[in-house]
């Protein structure tokens, strides 16, 4: 419909413009056709009045030649016979020889005729003057000016009519015809213009075959958009269905914590329903529940810095869930509103990290007595020396040795063997803090470690402590009581000079001059003088 | 016309004949004019005018229609051929009041009335006059000379 009055409009704009042209063309033409034309009449209507005189001039030079007012009066008589003619006057030899008609003095328009003598053609001897009829003669070359320029206009208008219907029918009918198939094809309808056979060779062919190719081409473009479309679609689906489906926590997060998004096991792994997921920038991740969150800024600054892919286990916590392991990788993955994004993966090594940590405790446990074992106790004499040696502290060992267990364990059996060294393990647990360390290295050895003291007076003070502590009998069977006296060897680690080994052979000196002055009792280590043993 | 015809070739015949004639204008002798020139003659014959330059009233006379005399006298003095002054005349007469100059049979009997008429004024070929006549104006046959 739109196509429709366009061209209308365009029909009516040529018409419009050729008959605006045709109109001015005619109304100048018309104008100078009228103007000459009314001269030219006009002057064929003065050449007739001179015409006309000619015919008299005979007669009338007669009549002046002789002065003879009847053969005047007669001209005059003739010549006003003539429409054309509205007033005469002859003069001859300046004398006024005959006049009728219109009043010559009133007229200004008069045609003057000099006489000449009849027998000597030089000698003027009198004068015609006539009085054309101006209004008649004005009137007829209107009259031709009038027929002419109708005649002209007609012809124009002929010419326009012609010239409208020609454009219409050569070019607006064909080009609204065009138009309107044209409307009607949709891209990609893989349809084609007709030419029109009058138009084969013509600009309008041309146009159409134009046309049809540029279609042709937006078809084949658009069936390969559709295909890549189609493309993407799956391929989008398919990724979809991996970040939507994922076991792993799949998410995009700001450099400032801030989600920006997140797939369902993201929410699953925080504790989080997925409903009360707020709006995600909301969400910050930092905050959602990681236990050592400034763990987890380290690591995604790391990831930034080093610009590669930094990993760690975090552990998660939850008021709704149970406490979870879960395996981060943070990546960079370019910025979204001028802030560094990070991408982050995660799964869940919950499961994993409790069997490790199940398997850690069978290594360093006693399994008799709870205590650590001989493997704990090296692991942490390794991290202590370490720190001793970055600062950070200092620390005391002790050395335990029973001093009857054998016999006990001859006379009352494995049994009552097994329950002392549970008692005393006990007993010794009880003395210490909990950063400290109890071991049990074989036997009936035990060992501990004073974390963060280089105190030995105080070890000195936990050792009289034992001590007094195993003065208690215990049941090693039921109605027997036994007393069981323990050798206690102190050494304080000397940053200078020791290694683990060393102060546990300090200890260990210790601990024989305990048994060589009479047992149950304790000593501590002195590297320059003679150990000073203490016995209970 | 057949007699028209025929004055005109005898005319022709006559002309011929007489070529080289020249023609007097006589008037009375007793005329105080002495001179007249050719156009005051014209205005005599042609009826313009019906008086002398003197103011004298005049009677003018011509010589037969149809005569050698009259025709070269024309030619001589207008240009125009006999058959044009009868048109001329013609016109004048029909349009009444005006009438040509009398016309006399012989160039005898017009010497004759000039002899006796003061105001008579006439043309005869060139001659010996007789007294009591004044040539006014010789008109000579510019043509054939």
């Amino acid at each position: 419909m739109f196509n429709k009055i366009t061209l209308n409009s365009l029909h009516i704009k040529v018409t419009l413009s050729v008959a605006t042209a045709t109109l001015l063309v005619m109304l100048v033409s018309v104008q100078i056709f009228y103007k000459t034309t009314y001269k030219k009449s006009y002057e064929e209507s003065e050449r007739s009045v001179r015409q006309l005189l000619d015919t008299v001039e005979t007669t009338a030079a007669i009549s002046a030649y002789v002065g003879n007012k009847e053969l005047a009066n007669q001209v005059i008589q003739g010549l006003l016979k003539n429409d054309t003619v509205v007033g005469v006057k002859i003069t001859g030899n300046g004398k006024k020889l005959g006049e009728a008609g219109t009043g010559i003095a009133q007229i200004s328009k008069t045609v003057h005729f000099e006489l000449k003598a009849p027998f000597n053609p030089t000698e003027t001897i009198g004068e015609l003057v006539v009085i054309p009829n101006i209004s008649l003669i004005d009137k007829r070359a209107s009259e031709a000016a009038a027929a002419t320029t109708i005649n002209l206009a007609a012809q124009a208008m002929f010419i326009l009519l012609a010239v409208m219907f020609l454009v219409y029918k050569l070019m607006t009918s064909p080009l609204l015809r065009l138009s309107q198939t044209l409307h009607l094809i949709a891209p990609g309808d893989e349809k084609n213009l007709d030419i029109p056979e009058a138009n084969r060779k013509d600009e309008l062919g041309q146009l159409v075959r134009d046309i049809n190719s540029l279609l042709s081409t937006v078809n084949k473009v658009l069936g390969e958009e559709r295909q890549l479309r189609h493309r993407v679609e799956a391929l989008e689906h398919r990724f979809r269905g991996i970040f939507e489906d994922s076991s792993a926590g799949i998410f995009l997060m700001r450099e400032d914590g801030s989600l920006v998004t997140a797939n369902q096991a993201f929410f699953n792994l925080m504790g989080i329903t997925a409903n009360d997921s707020e709006p995600n920038s909301v969400f910050n991740v930092y905050t959602a529940g990681f236990s050592e969150s400034d763990q987890l800024r380290g690591l995604v600054k790391l990831a930034l810095v080093g610009q590669r892919a930094c990993s760690a286990d975090l552990k998660t916590f939850n008021p709704n869930t149970n406490t979870r392991w879960v395996h981060c990788i943070f990546s960079p993955a370019g910025e979204n509103q001028q802030q560094k994004v990070i991408e982050g993966v995660m799964y869940d090594i919950t499961q994993r990290k409790f069997t490790e940590e199940r398997t850690k405790e069978l290594a360093e446990k006693d399994i008799l007595t709870g205590l650590a074992n001989r493997q704990a106790a090296d692991t942490l004499m390794r991290d202590l020396v370490q720190r001793v040696h970055r600062q950070q502290g200092n620390f005391v060992v002790m050395l335990c040795d029973l001093d009857r267990f054998k016999y006990i364990n001859d006379t009352h059996g494995h049994d009552a063997g097994d329950w002392v060294l549970k008692v005393v393990a006990e007993r010794l647990r009880k003395r210490v803090r909990a950063s400290d360390l109890v071991a049990r290295l074989g036997g009936d050895e035990f060992f501990i470690i004073l974390a963060n003291t280089d105190n030995t007076h105080k070890a000195a003070d936990i050792a009289q402590a034992i001590l007094r502590d195993h003065q208690e009998l215990i049941e090693v069977q039921p109605g027997f009581k036994e007393q069981i006296g323990m050798s206690i060897g102190i050494a304080a680690f000397n940053p200078q000079e020791d290694t683990e080994s060393s102060v546990r052979k300090h200890a260990d000196k210790a601990m024989y001059a305990v048994k060589r002055k009479g047992k149950n009792g304790y000593a501590i280590y002195c590297a320059d003088a003679d150990t000073e043993v203490h016995i209970l | 016309m057949i007699k028209l015809r025929l004055t005109v070739l005898i005319a022709i015949a006559l002309l011929s004949q007489l070529a080289g004639a020249d023609i007097l204008l006589i008037v009375n002798a007793k005329n105080s004019l002495n001179q007249l020139e050719k156009k005051q003659v014209v205005d005599l014959y042609m009826g313009r005018v019906s008086v002398f330059p003197n103011q004298q009233p005049a009677q003018i006379f011509d010589m037969r229609e149809g005569s050698a005399l009259r025709e070269n006298f024309y030619k001589l003095l207008t240009g125009k051929s006999e058959a044009q002054i009868d048109a001329y005349w013609a016109t004048l007469l029909f349009a009444g009041k005006m009438s040509p100059p009398k016309q006399i049979s012989r160039e005898q009997d017009v010497i004759d009335i000039i002899k006796n008429n003061p105001a008579g004024i006439a043309y005869v070929r060139k001659q010996n006059l007789p007294p009591g006549l004044k040539v006014v104006l010789e008109i000579t046959d510019s043509h054939v000379q």
